[in-house]
């Protein structure tokens, strides 16, 4: 939501910038000029100095992945496309999910012109698997080569749901040289050679460009040059569309649903995928403490709320409907459970039924329309980041409609690393948030996030990012036996997606909000070949890798 | 020389409270690197789980290397060794670099700007104090006026007028990213180019404080026996103005711009945020959002010691020029 924070600012400065444009009949210069024809301008909400670092397995690496060093197949999370060959070819596992075997691409170079070969592969397991500060997915996969393009990695344990880490996340680097490196983990790889559709052109501290990788295995890309710009918040969004320095961009804008009038030649498009909810600290077990760790208080407040208000006031009706199973609407439909009480959360608020739930917990309407049990005003602290105003809004509304609920929401605003060390240590009864998908189109990792014993801890200590601090022996249990099955088979998998999503939706220790969408401004007049409705080939949007570098390699100057 | 001792001790001394505030007010800031950086991965699209906050928590170093107590003196050990440490938010790129690249900018930025608006300052409120009672006076509440408005809000003004409308500025950055940095003319010219509106909005915004300090002076200054004694013997009335008037009442202004001069460091936060000028301001915040204790530190350390040998500087000059302040009671 760090883009969220500077959307705000930005939306301050466009209205002040917006009457000076009006006044001054717009117009615009700087930043970086006239760009040819097939340079694709990029806007990734940087702020500041570019630090050079290329290095695709350190955490501040600015670019890279996907671009530079590519992974074996590319994993489209907004469907359930089958993956792209990358440097791969095809992968087969066995029949308990313990080998992965792996066909990788022949012909394929790195840019200094060796030839890429499986065993480059093998060494990029084995080095992520010996480095612990490198292993982020927590790998523990032995690979091994049987020739140039072969290659098998095998398992202690049924590994199907690694598969997508193992061959769409894993970067993989040239043995010959990264092979010499003393400490791959920390160096900046100041000229990265990869297989890539694109090459580092040139760095500096205020911009960088890649250029396309005429020697790339799939034919280079039509786009020449990408240049990536830093912008302050303040001016960036609106106003660097506005002179047409930008060719995309991901964050709102002022006015999102008539982009296309306010930006002569561009489009928006809103992809559904994170889900807003409010966190509960709902486990009194590991610590929580309030009158959220009480289910009949958290679904009170999923009863008592008019989404339908909330996404008009508070986001300019670019959210959607939300399942409480927290499957994801559209792209998980085929798995959201028939077993669930409400496929939908309701987006018109029912007073009555949140009342009768309060009641049935033992509180009483007090004379002041509140409810309250043991002389204790039904009253909720959440927290949020000052300056998100879109979230703000979301919870000065929630407030007027649980106050019509009898249930009092007190909203704290506070800095934005104060909200991120309560949220880790569950120091907090609810915080405004929204919860993200794993690495392919499957909510088996949502689920394993933020619902699973494993990614919690003790209120104290920090959550990664179990943040609600769910340990739900059923919910366990069935993220175990979802590990075991090919992922493939739908059939036996669904029996314990449907275990998890009832039992989600009956504890509901996060409060299901709405399906936020992520907006993109991008310029339709000077390229073609955008992911839209009928072709969402890649998750749309410029933060987001490698899904950046499946559009980057997609898109046609519109000239050609 | 006891005079020049007891300063020098006292500066010594709150080089050191300086020092050990630096250390343990960023540690009680809530939230630490390595959340931070989990946080902002995981909004990035980045996913993260358990295992990669182990990862990055040794890749980082932690937060837990010892005591305070310990991390204290280490931090006192690796500043005598001239170790700023590694920044975090720009890992793994030493703090000593980070501030190198950034302080530049900002010093020359920061640094002409303020040089101009003292000299057009003081030159200004020579002149209007001189002609007292004339119509010159009514630049004194215009630009206490411009000084008085919100810093962020006459910036915008300016880049909405001379940038956006006017289109006579670039927008933002601190020069044109096409071009190759180094000592060419070409880069020097967009370097000047891209700064010139952010400057002209420092000046603007401190010029009216040294006007109307070295025109209240010039005021008084110019009531003075001497004045009126050169004004007799018929001089020049431009000679009197300067060579007699101004060059008396200027003295206190010239001790506030010398310790002005000491702020020039830590530049204009705000300047750098509206113009993304990459000076020291805008690491500043990158340092304070992302946790990053080592670069805060490396950052307050050269404020402190830029803000204190200033000081030191003015001090020692001033016994000098005024023997009174060395006397003692």
């Amino acid at each position: 939501m760090f883009l969220k924070a500077q959307r705000s600012r930005r939306r301050l400065a466009a209205v002040v910038l917006a009457a000076a444009l009006a006044a001054a009949g717009c117009g615009g210069s700087g930043g970086g000029g006239g760009t040819a024809a097939d340079t694709l301008v990029v806007y990734t909400g940087q702020a500041g100095d570019w630090q050079l670092n290329f290095n695709p397995y350190s955490p501040t690496r600015i670019e890279g992945l996907g671009t530079i060093f590519e992974p074996l197949f590319f994993y489209n999370v907004t469907g359930s496309t089958d993956p792209v060959k990358r440097l791969g070819e095809s992968f087969e596992w066995n029949a308990d999910g313990t080998v992965l075997s792996i066909t990788t691409r022949s012909g394929a170079t790195w840019t200094d012109g060796k030839p890429f070969t499986a065993k480059d592969v093998v060494f990029t397991l084995d080095m992520v698997a010996k480095t612990p500060t490198m292993n982020s997915v927590g790998y523990k996969g032995k690979a091994a080569a049987i020739d140039d393009t072969h290659l098998t990695v095998t398992f202690d344990e049924p590994s199907y749901l690694v598969g997508p880490q193992v061959l769409g996340r894993t970067w993989i680097v040239p043995e010959h040289l990264w092979g010499q490196l003393s400490d791959p983990a920390t160096n900046v790889i100041a000229t990265p050679v990869g297989t890539g559709p694109f090459q580092l052109d040139e760095f500096k501290a205020q911009a960088f460009t890649l250029k396309a990788n005429e020697g790339y295995h799939s034919g280079a890309p039509a786009v020449k040059k990408i240049r990536y710009l830093s912008l302050s918040g303040n001016q960036a969004g609106a106003d660097a569309l506005k002179a047409g320095q930008v060719d995309w961009q991901t964050g709102p804008v002022p006015d999102i649903a008539n982009v296309e009038k306010n930006y002569p030649g561009y489009k928006a498009n809103t992809t559904p995928m994170n889900q807003a909810a409010l966190l509960t600290c709902s486990n009194a077990a590991l610590g929580c403490e309030g009158p959220q760790t009480d289910p009949a208080v958290r679904k009170a407040v999923y009863y008592a709320l008019n989404r339908t208000q909330v996404n008009s006031l508070a986001f300019e009706n670019t959210a959607s409907e939300i399942s409480p199973g927290f499957a994801l609407l559209g792209r998980d439909d085929a798995v959201i459970s028939s077993k669930l009480a409400e496929r939908t959360a309701p987006m018109q608020p029912d007073t009555a039924k949140a009342g009768q739930l309060l009641e049935g917990a033992g509180y009483a309407k007090g004379g002041d329309g509140l409810y309250a049990k043991d002389g204790q005003q039904l009253a909720l602290n959440v927290k949020v980041v000052a300056g998100w105003t879109d979230y703000i809004t979301a919870l000065d509304t929630m407030t007027q409609q649980l106050q019509q609920a009898g249930i009092k929401l007190n909203v704290q605003q506070s800095s934005w690393n104060e909200w991120a060390d309560a949220r880790g240590q569950g120091k907090y009864q609810l915080i405004i948030d929204s919860l993200y998908q794993g690495p392919a189109a499957d909510p088996f990792y949502l689920y394993s996030y933020f619902f699973a014993t494993s990614s919690t801890a003790p209120v104290g200590q920090t959550a990664t990012p179990n943040f609600a601090r769910v340990s739900d022996p059923a919910i366990d249990a069935a993220i175990d036996a979802l590990k075991a099955i090919d992922p493939k088979d739908t059939a036996a998998r669904q029996p314990h997606l449907d275990a998890i999503q009832t039992r989600v939706e009956e504890t509901v220790p996060y409060i299901p909000l709405l399906t936020a969408g992520t907006t993109s401004e991008y310029n339709a007049k000077k390229f073609t070949g955008w992911p839209d409705e009928s072709n969402p080939y890649a998750f749309f949007a410029v933060w987001s890798a490698p899904d950046n570098s499946e559009i980057y390699r997609t898109l046609k100057p519109a000239g050609q | 020389m006891r005079y020049y001792a007891r300063k020098l001790g006292f500066y010594l001394v709150a080089l050191w409270a300086a020092l050990t505030l630096n250390f343990f007010i960023p540690r009680l800031m809530p939230g630490n690197p390595v959340d931070t950086l989990m946080a902002k991965l995981a909004q990035r699209g980045g996913q993260v789980d358990a295992e990669a906050r182990r990862a990055y928590a040794l890749l980082l170093g932690g937060d837990s290397e010892g005591t305070l107590l310990e991390q204290y003196f280490a931090y006192l050990g690796n500043l005598a060794r001239g170790d700023l440490g590694v920044s975090v938010s720009a890992f793994p790129t030493p703090v000593s670099e980070v501030i190198s690249g950034a302080l530049p900018w900002t010093v020359v930025l920061v640094g002409v700007a303020t040089v101009l608006s003292f000299l057009l300052g003081i030159g200004l409120g020579a002149f209007v104090g001189w002609r007292r009672g004339t119509w010159l006076d009514s630049l004194v509440p215009a630009t206490t006026l411009l000084a008085a408005v919100p810093y962020f809000w006459l910036a915008l003004i300016l880049v909405a007028l001379l940038a956006s409308g006017l289109g006579w500025f670039p927008l933002i950055g601190g020069y044109d990213v096409v071009l190759d940095t180094g000592w060419n003319a070409e880069f020097i010219g967009s370097a000047v180019y891209h700064g010139t509106l952010p400057a002209l909005t420092i000046v603007l915004s401190s010029i009216g404080g040294w006007l109307l300090g070295m025109r209240n002076m010039m005021v008084s200054t110019t009531a003075e026996d001497y004045v009126l004694t050169a004004q007799a013997k018929g001089l020049r009335g431009s000679r009197v103005m300067v060579r007699y008037a101004a060059r008396n009442a200027v003295l206190p202004s010239f001790a506030a711009f010398a310790i002005s001069l000491g702020f020039v460091v830590s530049g204009s936060i705000i300047t750098e945020q509206v113009f993304s000028y990459p000076g020291i301001g805008s690491k500043l915040l990158q340092a304070v959002q992302n946790n990053d204790y080592a670069l805060m530190q490396g950052i307050f350390l050269v404020i402190t010691i830029a803000v204190l040998g200033a000081n030191l500087v003015v001090d020692l000059l001033y016994a000098v020029v005024d023997p009174r302040t060395r006397a003692q009671g």
